[in-house]
Formats: C-alpha cells, sequence, structure tokens
C-alpha cells in the first residue's frame, strides 16, 4: 500500500489516471489506426482473405497510376485557391464586422451560420444553387446577359463551383479567429498612429497586419490541413466527376478502400498525403520562426 | 488519502464496467437467439424450440419497395414461427457496398442480403459468400429459372446466390404528350421498334422551347451507362469480347451508339443532362410525370412508381440500331459465409426465390420475372395486372424473355465501371474526343482485365 501511495503521490500519476478513458480512446482509436494505416501500405490485402506483403509495391504503383496524378493536382488547386482567397476574403470580413455597426452581432452570427451548418445540407443546397435551368446563380448572371455554364456536369467549372461551396462555409470560422485576433490588438496602437497622421492603409499595414501575424499563422496552418483533407463536399456534391474533374486525395483513398476493395493502395495514399501535409505544415513553422513575433 | 483511492478506484471501475458493457451487448447480438418473449408472441411454437433471428439487410430505391420487402417477410414469418428476421435498409449504390464491407470487417455482417449483381462476383471471389450447392440440389429446382438467371448466379458452376428477379432498361413516355403533339406512341413490340433515326425524330418534335429555354425535353436517360449499354448491344457491339477478356469498346458499333448519344443532347438539343436534373432532387420520374421529359429510358422497376403517380405511363422498347435489344440483371440474394444460422438463412433465400414472393414484386411493378412459368399464357395472368401495367405490355414479353446478360454481372467490374464512367464523362461533359476516350477505356480495361487472371 505504501509504493501504491507514494506513486499518487508523485507529480502527474494522478493526472494520468484521470486522463486514462480520453489516453485510451486516443490509442485506440489515433495512435493504432496510424500504425497500422503504415503496416497496411506494404501489403495488397482486398480486405478479405487475401493478404500478401509487396514491400514498396504500393508505393511504385503511384508513379505510374494517372488517376492519382491527376487527383495529386486537384488537391494542390483546390488548396491553392481556397486556402488564400478564403484567408483574404474572411480577413476582410473581419475587418468589416470589427468597427461599430448596427446589428454587428447579427451579421456576425450570420456569417458564422454555415460553419455550424450540416455539409449535408449545405451541398443540396448549392446543388439547386448551381442548377444549370432552374438554379439561381445562373439566374441572376441572365440578368446580365450571361448564359451560366452547367457548373457540376461541366469538367471544366464543376472545381470552381466546389471551390466557392468550401470557401463560402468555411468562411465564418476563419472569420472568427481573425476577429478574435483584431479585438486583442491594442487600441492604443491606431491611436498613436492617428496622431502622428498615419493613413488607414498604412495602418492596416504596418500595425493590423504584424500583429495580427500569429492569428494568420493559426488561420493558414489550419486552412491548408482541413483543405489538403477535403472529403465530404466532394464525396457529397460531385463524387469526383465529371471526369474525376473534382476528385481529391481523401476521395480517390476511399474510392480505392471501399470501392475497389485495395487497402494497401488506399494506405499508401493515405501515408503520402500524411507527409504532404506534414511538409506543408513545418514549412509553415519554419517561415514563422523567421519573422518576428510581437 | 482514502478518499482519493476510492475515486480512483470508481473511476477504473467505470472504465471497465463500460468496456464490459460494450463486449456483452456484442455477445447478445452474435448469438442471436431470442427465446421467451418470442416465442410467446408468436404462440405456435413450442417453449422448447428455440426462435432464431436472422439479420437481413436490403436497400431502398423507393419506400414502396421496402413495403414490398416487409409484406413479404410477414408472410415468411407466418410460415416459419421459429425464425425471426430483421430488416434494415442501407442506402443504395456504392455506398451500400463500402456499408457492407465495413460490417464484415467488424464481424458484423448480416446472415442474409442483398447483393448487386455487379459486385456478386467479387464478394464470391473474396470468399464472403456462403455455398448453396447443397441446399440448391436437395431442396430446390433450377430448371424453371430463365437462363440468363442461372448464368448469372453461378460462379463456376456454383451457386452462391439467386437471382431475384430480372429488371432492364426500357423506354417509359408520358401519354398525354404524344395524345397532346398528335404522334403515335412509342411502340412495345420489338419487332416495331423504332429506328435511331426515327426515335431522334420525335425527340425533336417533342422538345418545345419558349425563347431560350427549353420547357420539354423530348427525351432523358440514355447517357447512362444501364441505357447505354443497351443501345451498344442493339448495335451489334458489347463492353467486352465474348469470354470476358478484352474490352471490345475500340469498335466501330460502340462508337456510333455513344457519338449518337451525345448528337442527341449536343446537336439536336432534345435531351438535358443527365445527372443534372436529378442532382437538383427531382426524380427522372418527377420528370416525366410533370411533363419535363416526354420520354425516359429507364430500368423497368420504375413502373412501381410511376403507376403510383398520377399520369398516364406507357412503356415501349428502347430504340434500336440493328436489332430491337435489352439487357437483363437484378441484384441476387445471397447469405453470409460465417452465418450462424445457414439452414435458416437458406429458408429465407429460398422464400425470397419463389413464385409467392417474385409475384408479389411482380404484381406491384417493382420487378419482372426471371421463371418461365411466369411468362407462359396462363402464368402471365397471375401478375399483369391493369392497374399497373399500362397497355400493350405484354407485347413487350419477348423483348424481356430474350434479354441479353449485363455484362458488368459477370466480372469483378468495379475499377473497370469507374474508369469507364470518368473517359465517358470527359468525352459527353468534357472536351475529350471520343476516339481518345475510347482508346483509354480500351487500354486501361485491358490492363485491369490482365490484373485479374
Amino acid at each position: 500500500m505504501n509504493g501504491f501511495k507514494r506513486l499518487l503521490h508523485k507529480d502527474g500519476a494522478w493526472a494520468f489516471v484521470m486522463l486514462l478513458p480520453n489516453l485510451l480512446g486516443f490509442l485506440i482509436f489515433v495512435v493504432f489506426p496510424v500504425f497500422a494505416t503504415f503496416a497496411i501500405s506494404f501489403v495488397e490485402w482486398d480486405l478479405a482473405d487475401h493478404l500478401e506483403f509487396v514491400g514498396l509495391g504500393n508505393y511504385e504503383r503511384l508513379f505510374s497510376d494517372e488517376v492519382f496524378a491527376k487527383v495529386f493536382w486537384n488537391t494542390v488547386y483546390f488548396t491553392a485557391v481556397t486556402v488564400p482567397v478564403g484567408i483574404v476574403l474572411s480577413l476582410f470580413l473581419a475587418i468589416l464586422l470589427d468597427q461599430k455597426l448596427r446589428f454587428v452581432r447579427f451579421y456576425r452570427a450570420a456569417f458564422f451560420i454555415p460553419v455550424i451548418s450540416s455539409m449535408v445540407s449545405v451541398a443540396i443546397i448549392w446543388q439547386w444553387i448551381y442548377n444549370p435551368e432552374y438554379g439561381l446563380l445562373n439566374y441572376v448572371l441572365s440578368w446580365f446577359g450571361i448564359k451560366g455554364p452547367a457548373w457540376l456536369t461541366s469538367t471544366r467549372w464543376a472545381m470552381i463551383a466546389v471551390m466557392i461551396t468550401a470557401v463560402w462555409k468555411n468562411l465564418g470560422f476563419n472569420m472568427l479567429i481573425f476577429l478574435a485576433g483584431l479585438q486583442s490588438i491594442p487600441e492604443s496602437y491606431y491611436e498613436a498612429a492617428e496622431i502622428d497622421g498615419v493613413k488607414w492603409f498604412a495602418k492596416f499595414r504596418h500595425i493590423t497586419v504584424p500583429l495580427l501575424s500569429p492569428t494568420t499563422f493559426f488561420v493558414t496552418v489550419m486552412a491548408v490541413i482541413n483543405s489538403f483533407q477535403s472529403f465530404d463536399i466532394v464525396y457529397l456534391m460531385t463524387q469526383g466527376g465529371p471526369a474525376r474533374s473534382t476528385s481529391v486525395l481523401v476521395y480517390y483513398i476511399f474510392q480505392n478502400a471501399f470501392q475497389f476493395f485495395d487497402m494497401g493502395y488506399a494506405s499508401a495514399i493515405a501515408y503520402i498525403l500524411f507527409f504532404v501535409v506534414l511538409f506543408l505544415t513545418m514549412l509553415q513553422f519554419m517561415r514563422q520562426r523567421k519573422t518576428a513575433i510581437y | 488519502m482514502k478518499r482519493k483511492v476510492v475515486i480512483m478506484l470508481s473511476c477504473l471501475l467505470t472504465l471497465f464496467l463500460l468496456l464490459a458493457a460494450c463486449g456483452g451487448n456484442n455477445a447478445g447480438q452474435e448469438s442471436g437467439n431470442d427465446t421467451g418473449a418470442e416465442t410467446d408472441r408468436s404462440g405456435q411454437s413450442p417453449a422448447s424450440e428455440e426462435v432464431v433471428t436472422l439479420k437481413f439487410v436490403g436497400w431502398e430505391v423507393s419506400p414502396l419497395e421496402s413495403e414490398s420487402v416487409k409484406k413479404g417477410l410477414e408472410m415468411f414469418m407466418e410460415q416459419n414461427p421459429n425464425i425471426r428476421v430483421e430488416y434494415t435498409t442501407l442506402p443504395s449504390g456504392t455506398q451500400y457496398v463500402a456499408k457492407m464491407q465495413a460490417m464484415f470487417l467488424g464481424g458484423e455482417e448480416p446472415d442474409v442480403f442483398f447483393l448487386q449483381s455487379d459486385y456478386y462476383r467479387d464478394f464470391v471471389k473474396r470468399g464472403y459468400l456462403l455455398n448453396l450447392d447443397e441446399y440448391i440440389a436437395n431442396d430446390f429446382s433450377t430448371d424453371d429459372l430463365i437462363d440468363s438467371a442461372i448464368l448469372l448466379s453461378t460462379v463456376d458452376g456454383s451457386f452462391y446466390g439467386i437471382e431475384s428477379c430480372i429488371v432492364a432498361p426500357v423506354l417509359f413516355y408520358n401519354k398525354s404528350i404524344f395524345d397532346k403533339a398528335g404522334l403515335p406512341y412509342p411502340p412495345s413490340d420489338p419487332n416495331e421498334a423504332w429506328t435511331w433515326e426515327e426515335f431522334v425524330d420525335v425527340a425533336k418534335k417533342l422538345t418545345i422551347k419558349n425563347g431560350d429555354k427549353v420547357e420539354q425535353y423530348g427525351a432523358y436517360g440514355l447517357e447512362d451507362y444501364y441505357q447505354t449499354i443497351a443501345l451498344i448491344m442493339s448495335n451489334g457491339g458489347n463492353w467486352f469480347n465474348e469470354d470476358y477478356t478484352a474490352s471490345a469498346v475500340n469498335t466501330p458499333e460502340v462508337r456510333e451508339v455513344l457519338q449518337a448519344i451525345y448528337d442527341l443532347r449536343v446537336v439536336e438539343g432534345a435531351s438535358p443532362e443527365t445527372k443534372l436534373l436529378q442532382n437538383a432532387g427531382m426524380s427522372a420520374s418527377q420528370m416525366l410525370q410533370t411533363g419535363k421529359i416526354a420520354m425516359l429510358a429507364a430500368g423497368s422497376w420504375s413502373l412501381q412508381e410511376l403507376a403510383n403517380m398520377d399520369f398516364e405511363v406507357g412503356v415501349g422498347v428502347l430504340p434500336k440500331f440493328k436489332e430491337a435489344v435489352t439487357h437483363g440483371q437484378a441484384h441476387l440474394h445471397v447469405a453470409s459465409k460465417n452465418t450462424k444460422h445457414p439452414d435458416e438463412a437458406w429458408k429465407l433465400i429460398k422464400f425470397l426465390s419463389s413464385e409467392d414472393y417474385q409475384l408479389q414484386n411482380v404484381r406491384a411493378g417493382l420487378w419482372l420475372p426471371n421463371r418461365k412459368s411466369l411468362y407462359s399464357e396462363e402464368g402471365i395472368q397471375k401478375w399483369m395486372t391493369d392497374s399497373v401495367y399500362p397497355e400493350g405490355f405484354e407485347q413487350l414479353i419477348p423483348y424481356l424473355l430474350n434479354s441479353k446478360v449485363y455484362p458488368y454481372a459477370m466480372l469483378p467490374s468495379q475499377k473497370i465501371q469507374e474508369e469507364t464512367t470518368a473517359q465517358l464523362d470527359a468525352f459527353f461533359y468534357g472536351t475529350l474526343d471520343l476516339d481518345t476516350a475510347l482508346a483509354n477505356i480500351e487500354r486501361s480495361v485491358n490492363r485491369l482485365l490482365a490484373e485479374m487472371q
């Protein structure tokens, strides 16, 4: 009993016990799958009896797989557009909603609603909006004499349509983070600048942007990770079509695992995705370390 | 100090209880035996006889379909008071297979389930399904099944499931639109089938524009691979060669049909984009009902839904290129290899393959029979009800009886389908030219087929 008592007295042991339920969940549902996926990426497994060690075979296959190449670039394209556009727009919105406007709370809530809405209902509503014959978007375009395309069924426009929806859906979340960042910038800096007669844009450029950089960093890192992992929006709106023009990495992982029963290959792609995201995140951390923190 | 120990112990205890509860639950479900209450309810079986619960999973294309299945199951449970069937539905299509897959992995697979014909050979190959040969040899006559049903249900001569019925692509039309335009209805007699040119001509006449906006389209549904294949077969083509060892897609027969379907929408403007309106929440049947389209190429099962809608629907044969032809297949009823109750599972499959059960779904317009006896003069009387089957439907019978085997059902084909659809989408909705699309399909399908050998 003495030893037991001592164990409890040790720093952290008690905390460990309290965390145990949570930790167990983490081990079973996160750590174990991460290692299992790594192991599976070296075998060929059809989810049933057929299990065969193929070494790096699954990774070699990636290089000659045209679909993987297409899906990979789709994901890069999706990220390269939605992340910067999303950040600029949400920062703009945050600045607008940081002013002393009437009904400002209402606007903030309004822009946040897409974030808490279920992706399924968002997808259905946007499918209606994009409908070429009865949709709202093409109806509005027709006021200006523009005949809108068949958004979701044209190989040219489908990805753009999906990206618009993705940006709209996530706008509110980034806006909220930016808003918090903006409000933590002390008013006194702006007052000092005002006394010196600094113009609006200069204030934005030399006070807001640098003091907001930790927030921007956080938002960027999260947005890049989330965008590389997009799945639900594609699955719900286009199923990767038409002609794979909206298919992204996670969707391809899903297809390989649960449509083609090619678990090893799906796991290999999952690890490629993991390393890409890891690399990009490290890159951002390194960049962040070089710039000054205020 | 003591208190801390007590708290800690109770924490651990809670945890163990939680884990134990999970385990216990599973054990209860697996044994699947319900004595007591269930036996009392049926009131017939002696208390000593155990009631076996079968998990049965299917999908729901329309609520009417589930109703039909449940009605049938009640009949089954009355006949077999010691078997209780728990029926659940999953979303159809690829989601169904994905979920089924997960259930197999988790050891939670149902005892009996529906399986799409194009996944059947894959599930057999992976050893998921119960071999039914012995049961069929002792307890079932396959003589009455039409040839394509046997061809489809057997893999290397063995049965792992029984095809439920047949369904086939046909041409539905809204009668009042034809009446208004003063045009003759599409023929139901395959000998009088419209040629493609005649079909396009009618479709163009039935396309009505109001300024720039099309208010009514002539035809819809041919860009869907299920209907496309039928037209290709009608031109003497097929997706594969005869023994399914090579792609036969890069041929003039296939090219001609795909170009014609493309032209119907893009050049003639007589068809809306496939996928488009359905994406917007309107089913193809609703489009036909509301007069957005005059003719709809779709699977025969749609008749159940269409016959229940408030308009006069007609059924005809698809237009022909060389000969009037359709293809037939349907989902199979199969049992899991690891089912704890193989005998009861077989009883259920046998019931689902019986004439009684088939008739019930056929009468509703959901299925078409795959039993020869139900296509005899006398057999037809049993199901062709006026309230569901439009006038002239009996003329379609030779068309259905001679339906060709659906090629995707004859080999594990998910990747082939995916690749083919992607390339055809790029042709239909993108900028890829047909020759490149077909060459791409041929190349990757041949590679996939070689991998399968």
